[in-house]
C-alpha cells in the first residue's frame, strides 16, 4: 500500500518536470488566425536571378524576411541552411528574402556562412510590407495553394524534427499519398 | 484499500502544487535589472509566466557608429545616439500545447509611458522619426535601416514568438527615468512600471575644438 502511494507520488512529479522542461524548448511555427493570398513578387539575387512566387505554385514556400545586421536573423541562418539541405527537391522552397541591403553587403554575409538556399533582395523595403511583417526576423509559410497559413516572429531552429514535420506535412501528397 | 486522511492531505497538496507549477502564475510580475552577459551592459527586465520584456542599455558610441554605417550623416547619427536607446528584446514565453497557458500577446509602444521628473509623455517611435528622415531627406537605404533596426510599435505574438530592436526614449545621456509598460494577454490589459532606469553615459563624447 506505501509502495504504490509513494510510486503515484514520484509519477506525478516526474511527469510534471519533463513537462516544464520539454516546454522550454519547444519551437512554434503558429498558424495564422485567418489565412490570406500571399502577395505576389518578383524579386532578383544577388546574381541577378529573378525569383517570383507564382513561380512556386504547388510547392511550399518558406519565406523569411531578414538582415545581416539583425541579430536573430543571424542566429537562425544556420539553421535555415541546415533546413534548406534536408528538404530541398522534396516540395519546400526556401526564398530568404533580405531587407534594404546592397548585393556586396549581403554576398560577403552569405559567403561567411556558405549559405546556398535563394536570398532575393527587397533593396527598397517594399515587399516586407506587403505581408505585412513589423520586425525581423519574420518567416511566412506559404501553402501549395498560395495561402500564408503560418507566421514566425523571431528566430527559431529551422531544422529542428517538429518543425521540418510540419513543414513537410503541409506539402501536397504525391500518387502514392506521401 | 484505505487511504489515512494524512496520506490524503498529501496528495491533494502534491496535485495542487503539480497543477499550479504546471499551469505557472502568469499573472505574477517579476522585475529585476543586472548586467546583460552578452552586451556587457545593464538591463532592466519584466517578466510573467508568459512574458519577457529586457531592455539592455546601448552606449551612444554604438549607436554613432551604427547609423553612420548606415547612411546618416554625422549630425544625424549625433542625435539618434544622444537620444538614449536601450535593444530591446520582448517575447511571448506562454507555452503552446499546454491548455490554459498559451496566449497571444499583443502591446503597443503608443500607450507605454516614459515618466521623467514626474512628468509623462510617450516614446518616441518609427513613425515619428520616419517624417523627420523624409523632411530631411535622408537616403532611401539609410531609412529603411532605421525602420527595421527600431521595435516594431505594435506587434502580435503567438507563443515562442519574439523581437529583439531598439527603443528610443529621447532623454539625454546618463537621464534616469521611469517606464510604464502595457500588453494584452490572458484577455487582459496588464500593466507594470520599471522604475529607474538609467540611459547610458555617453562615456566617449566628441572632441571639442578647445581640445
Amino acid at each position: 500500500m506505501k509502495n504504490i502511494f509513494y510510486i503515484l507520488i514520484m509519477i506525478v512529479s516526474l511527469t510534471g518536470m519533463s513537462l516544464a522542461m520539454a516546454g522550454e524548448k519547444k519551437q512554434t511555427l503558429p498558424a495564422v488566425a485567418k489565412p490570406f493570398k500571399a502577395p505576389e513578387f518578383a524579386l532578383k539575387d544577388e546574381n541577378d536571378i529573378t525569383y517570383r512566387l507564382s513561380d512556386f505554385r504547388g510547392k511550399v514556400v518558406l519565406i523569411n524576411f531578414w538582415a545581416t545586421w539583425c541579430p536573430p536573423c543571424r542566429i537562425e541562418m544556420p539553421s535555415i541552411e541546415r533546413l534548406w539541405q534536408k528538404v530541398k527537391g522534396k516540395g519546400v522552397v526556401i526564398l530568404a528574402i533580405n531587407v534594404g541591403e546592397s548585393a556586396d553587403t549581403v554576398f560577403k554575409f552569405t559567403g561567411q556562412l556558405q549559405l546556398s538556399f535563394p536570398i532575393p533582395m527587397d533593396t527598397k523595403g517594399e515587399v516586407i510590407k506587403k505581408y505585412p511583417a513589423a520586425g525581423l526576423p519574420t518567416t511566412y509559410i506559404v501553402s501549395p495553394a498560395g495561402m500564408v497559413t503560418h507566421r514566425a516572429v523571431g528566430s527559431r531552429e529551422w531544422d529542428d524534427p517538429v518543425l521540418m514535420k510540419q513543414l513537410m506535412a503541409m506539402r501536397i501528397p504525391n500518387r502514392n499519398g506521401k | 484499500m484505505m487511504l489515512s486522511s494524512v496520506h490524503v492531505k498529501i496528495i491533494v497538496f502534491l496535485l495542487a502544487g503539480f497543477v499550479s507549477g504546471y499551469a505557472g502564475n502568469i499573472y505574477a510580475i517579476d522585475q529585476k535589472t543586472g548586467i546583460d552577459e552578452q552586451a556587457q551592459l545593464p538591463f532592466w527586465e519584466v517578466s510573467t509566466g508568459g512574458m519577457s520584456l529586457r531592455l539592455i542599455q546601448r552606449l551612444p558610441i554604438q549607436s554613432r557608429g551604427y547609423f553612420l554605417a548606415r547612411g546618416f550623416n554625422a549630425t544625424q547619427a549625433e542625435r539618434i545616439a544622444r537620444s538614449c536607446i536601450f535593444q530591446t528584446v520582448f517575447k511571448n514565453t506562454s507555452q503552446g500545447g499546454q491548455p490554459g497557458k498559451a496566449s497571444t500577446l499583443e502591446y503597443n509602444l503608443n500607450d507605454w509611458r516614459v515618466i521623467y521628473k514626474g512628468k509623462k509623455r510617450k516614446m518616441k517611435t518609427r513613425q515619428d522619426w520616419a517624417s523627420e528622415w523624409r523632411a530631411e531627406k535622408v537616403s532611401k537605404p539609410a531609412q529603411i535601416a532605421f525602420e527595421w533596426s527600431l521595435y516594431p510599435t505594435s506587434q502580435q505574438y503567438k507563443p515562442g514568438d519574439y523581437n529583439w530592436g531598439m527603443s528610443v526614449f529621447n532623454l539625454e545621456p546618463g537621464s534616469r527615468f521611469d517606464l510604464e509598460i502595457t500588453w494584452m494577454q490572458y484577455g487582459r490589459k496588464n500593466t507594470a512600471i520599471i522604475k529607474n532606469m538609467e540611459c547610458a553615459p555617453d562615456i566617449n563624447p566628441q572632441p571639442t575644438e578647445a581640445l
